[in-house]
């Protein structure tokens, strides 16, 4: 039973951590606990993604002439989360501004006291 | 085949141009020229493209040579390049009223700004349209969700930046849970590449249900958030009602149809038809767009304001296009992509008269638009034609969708969802015809009995009129999309 968590240990933390950013996006109502929330689900996703290339007593992947017969770990997920950190920062920048922009308009960073004030207008 | 390299050039022109446009500042004629051109050039790329796909048959463009199994493809058929013209088509009209009506809704040295956004709006569209590699695929995906925010957001606006806020968390949530169905698809397969996936998929998907039942509901779910399926629309009526009105349409009308269009390929090129009714990923589909189409319908009657009401009708019509996907036929998915166009046409109509509406006379509320039919005959027109559309009546293109998805329904020993499909008609009447009856036959509290030309710029109307004419030249001739639909399909429903 243990041994079986071990080995799974990826998958569960990314379960985790993808559920703990879900709860903290949509029941938090301050909005940089939002952004935080976003960033821990992209965290998630990335962990497990690089966690699923990995080869046993692999070495890094760069190649070596001499000696053919070391094993790699496969590259490509890797590769693909840099992009997709990338991707992640950019979001978190947009969202950042925007959140500058709605606090200089509401004066408050709560989300239900700024939808209550634009139903009121 | 000359027009082999055309695709990659309708990704790059737009992004180089969205680079100059804001050094232009407020040179207000240069940047419309600049950006009416590259768009016209752009369209006419797409349609010899279109024109030689016909001849040569559809083909995969690898880029920098690499295999399709190391490198990133796009892969062009008829489908594809029809769907790339109708965007750029679309686009060329909403721009050519934009430039009438930003000034108006924007400040000044947000000009250049806004066209920049457009252009890589334009961008990420065709780019994810043409793509045949999952995780490029959601690189433009997350272009498309901040550059579609950002045409929100632009209007500095209280409500604005709280729709584009909220449209934002939710989008981005979408995404990851998409990149989190990519790594469980990768995880299985090894590969990033459609048709590579596909071919692994079809030899392992018995070993491995739990971990493709896995990633299919993860990736249709986030695809779910984006393309604002039932449950999962709480983003949009916010978003599409408070966006200045050129935006309301490009995001209304296409990008929507293009997250669609991604869930086209996942569930065809990706999982194949076997594997989705195997998962019984199709009923799911059914019951949702079933229930869109009925409580969308429900929503709009509630509303006040004229543009929140649109954006509620665009979660049923999103409704009708689901159901089409959901049957896993081929007459459902050919009304399916009929419906994404003619829906696509209606909405664009729909949404700038009502941008003129309030361009004219700065009125929203759905109450004050008593009598507006003889200050302004031509938007009202227009909006007419669109509004009978939707409700479908016979002559515009939204009956023939109608038709063509019942007879579908009928094909396929559905007749509970054609009940449906009727019920959300006549609630379409319920919220559409009033406005039209107000707008003609009563009366206008301010000056009665004077018919006028509109108060609007050339710009303005003569793009609405151009799509009223489509709207009803489809509705006599639906066969002119419908066969190359027809004829494109069967390449989409194998395995």
């Amino acid at each position: 039973m243990f041994d079986v968590l071990l080995k799974h240990m990826n998958y569960i933390a990314a379960m985790a951590l993808f559920v703990i950013g879900l709860y903290t996006v949509l029941m938090h109502q301050n909005l940089i606990k939002k952004v935080i929330g976003i960033n821990i689900m992209e965290t998630s996703v990335f962990l497990f993604f690089v966690s699923i290339g990995m080869v046993q007593n692999g070495q890094a992947p760069i190649i070596n002439l001499k000696d053919a017969s070391v094993t790699y770990v496969n590259p490509i997920p890797s590769a693909l989360i840099l992009t997709g950190i990338v991707v992640a920062v950019s979001i978190t920048a947009y969202s950042l501004s925007l959140i500058i922009q709605l606090y200089k308009q509401y004066g408050t960073l709560n989300l239900d006291e700024m939808v209550d004030e634009v139903e009121h207008d | 085949m000359i027009s082999t390299q055309f695709p990659v050039y309708l990704v790059i022109i737009p992004l180089a141009i969205a680079v100059i446009l804001p050094l232009l500042k407020q040179h207000r004629r240069l940047i419309q020229s600049i950006v009416s051109l590259t768009v016209g050039l752009m369209f006419f790329l797409a349609l010899f493209n279109w024109f030689e796909l016909h001849s040569f048959g559809a083909y995969a463009y690898n880029f920098g040579g690499y295999a399709a199994n190391l490198g990133i493809q796009f892969y062009i058929d008829e489908l594809t390049s029809l769907l790339v013209l109708f965007i750029l088509f679309l686009s060329f009209i909403i721009i050519s009223y934009s430039f009438a009506d930003i000034p108006h809704e924007l400040e000044p040295h947000q000009f250049g700004l806004y066209y920049s956004l457009i252009l890589l709006l334009l961008f990420s569209m065709l780019g994810m349209v043409y793509t045949n590699d999952l995780f490029n695929m959601y690189v433009f995906m997350e272009i498309l969700s901040i550059t579609s925010t950002a045409i929100i957001s632009i209007k500095h606006r209280k409500a604005n930046f709280l729709a584009s806020f909220r449209y934002l968390m939710l989008s981005s949530i979408g995404s990851i849970t998409i990149l989190f169905g990519l790594a469980f698809l990768y995880m299985v397969t090894g590969h990033l590449n459609m048709f590579e996936v596909h071919k692994v998929i079809q030899s392992v998907w018995t070993t491995y249900p739990m971990n493709l039942l896995l990633a299919s509901g993860f990736i249709l779910t986030g695809l779910g958030i984006k393309s604002a399926m039932f449950p999962l629309h709480v983003w949009l009526p916010d978003a599409h009602a408070s966006a200045p009105s050129p935006s309301s349409a490009f995001l209304s009308a296409l990008v929507v149809k293009v997250y669609i269009f991604a869930m086209y390929k996942i569930l065809f090129r990706v999982l194949g038809t076997m594997m989705v009714k195997g998962l019984g990923i199709d009923q799911a589909i059914l019951i949702f767009a079933a229930l869109g189409m009925v409580f969308g319908s429900i929503f709009a009657i509630g509303q006040r304001d004229i543009k929140r009401m649109l954006a509620y009708s665009s979660v049923a019509q999103i409704g009708y296009i689901f159901l089409g996907l959901g049957l896993m036929s081929e007459q459902g998915l050919a009304a399916s992509l009929f419906h994404i166009f003619s829906h696509g046409l209606m909405k664009t109509a729909l949404f700038l008269s009502a941008g003129s509406i309030i361009f004219a006379t700065g009125k929203r509320k759905l109450s004050d638009l008593d009598g507006i039919g003889y200050r302004m005959p031509v938007t009202m027109i227009v909006f007419s034609i669109a509004a009978f559309g939707m409700i479908g009546i016979p002559g515009v293109s939204g009956f023939m969708s109608k038709i063509y998805l019942g007879l579908a329904l009928i094909e396929g020993q559905h007749p509970i969802y054609l009940a449906l499909i009727l019920l959300s008609s006549f609630l379409n009447a319920v919220y559409y015809l009033p406005i039209i009856i107000a707008a003609f036959l009563k009366e206008d509290p301010e000056n009665r009995h004077a018919m006028k030309m509109d108060p609007l710029p050339k710009r303005m109307w003569i793009p609405m009129v151009v799509l009223a004419i489509c709207l009803i030249v489809i509705g006599f001739y639906p066969q002119l999309i419908m066969d190359i639909i027809e004829a494109s399909l069967p390449a989409y429903l194998v395995g």
